[in-house]
């Protein structure tokens, strides 16, 4: 993935540079439904925090980072983290990114990404603002850190998170799999969190079977055994919350 | 929810009916097999995960979404599936909790966007 203009777009990037009203800059919002582009996972990094649709656009998006659909980082850790009041109001968000081709996943869902913030809403009443910045304050220091974490990633760690983040279910099966089961339609929202939640459900797996993997004295590529073991354990776990529910 | 199915025989290269104890579950046609190996890959395991593996994964998803879908549908309304059926199913579970409001916000949100570049774009 090219990176070239990932200094570039840094500092486009960056929230605290980024000037309110004027600058048509950093235009990628996250779409949710992971349209991630696979280009710079460093663009997208920094496209996440100033994405978090607050950027307001006077012009049609010519920022838009080369991948015409402009990669639209995952915004959804950062749910709309990382923008100042001011700019949250006069969020007028591109929907940037059209992801390119993900490699073999349809539209990508989103991906669960660590530590997300709720994002929220632009334009709410005055008396939240102070909980707004502070929510800000913990969403920017956020965004840093995921910023630095992930400029010193390695390539075969680049190329795993990027996974991460792009992999998703295809939204057409869920749609189908959830309509064949209730009989009728469903709205487009219930697909994007069935799709959401099947894709963390999918990672507890995963993470869970890697630990039994680890445990058991076995190496990576995961074993059938591993992963009902997983399941059995958190299955288990799940029933104990349940009790105390 | 996802209650543990213990999988009968082996997971090979699951064919239509497993002996035929079977309910349909997902031993039809393989539906997530490419995304699933991503997104195995992007969770932390080898970068060529087995199939056996990943068809596991994909009967736990498609059961826990059958799951869900029909405590959603016996939640709230009845007979449909609602977002706030989804939202309250998961509550207990903070991290699909926080997910799910994550992923309905941004959308929200890049709907307003996309909404308010349209009438800009209109208007000039």
């Amino acid at each position: 993935m090219p990176h070239q203009s990932s200094y570039k777009q840094d500092k486009m990037a960056d929230p605290a540079r980024i000037k309110p009203e004027n600058s048509p800059e950093k235009i990628s919002t996250a779409i949710p439904k992971d349209e991630e582009h696979p280009t710079s996972i460093h663009k997208q990094e920094h496209f996440q925090d100033t994405a978090k649709s607050a950027e307001e656009i006077k012009d049609p998006p010519t920022e838009q980072p080369q991948e015409s659909g402009a990669a639209s980082a995952e915004d959804e850790d950062e749910g709309t983290s990382g923008q100042p009041p001011s700019k949250r109001l006069k969020a007028e968000p591109v929907s940037a990114s059209v992801s390119g081709s993900a490699p073999a996943s349809s539209d990508p869902a989103s991906a669960p990404v660590p530590g997300s913030v709720p994002g929220t809403v632009p334009g709410q009443a005055p008396g939240s603002d102070k909980k707004k910045e502070k929510r800000h304050k913990v969403d920017e220091d956020e965004i840093q850190k995921m910023q630095v974490l992930v400029s010193s990633f390695s390539e075969e760690q680049l190329n795993r998170y990027e996974m991460y983040r792009r992999s998703a279910f295809p939204k057409a099966a869920i749609k189908r799999l959830i309509q064949s089961i209730t009989g009728s339609s469903v709205s487009q929202n219930v697909v994007i969190a069935m799709s959401g939640i099947a894709k963390v459900f999918a990672g507890e797996i995963v993470e869970e079977a890697l630990d039994v993997c680890e445990k058991w004295g076995d190496t990576p590529p995961l074993q059938p055994k591993h992963m009902r073991e997983a399941l059995i354990l958190i299955v288990a776990s799940f029933s104990d919350n349940l009790g105390s529910a | 929810m996802a209650e543990e199915e213990e999988e009968p025989g082996f997971e090979e290269e699951p064919e239509e009916t497993h002996g035929g104890m079977e309910s349909v579950h997902g031993r039809r046609k393989r539906l997530f097999s490419k995304e699933l190996r991503c997104m195995m890959y992007g969770f932390g395991d080898d970068q060529n995960p087995y199939t056996e593996s990943v068809d596991i994964l994909e009967d736990l998803v498609i059961e826990f979404v059958t799951e869900m879908t029909h405590k959603a549908m016996s939640t709230g309304r009845q007979g449909r599936v609602q977002v706030e059926d989804i939202v309250f199913l998961i509550r207990k579970d903070p991290r699909k909790f926080a997910r799910v409001k994550d992923l309905l916000t941004m959308n929200e949100e890049l709907k307003r966007a996309r909404k308010a570049f349209d009438e800009a774009n209109y208007g000039s």
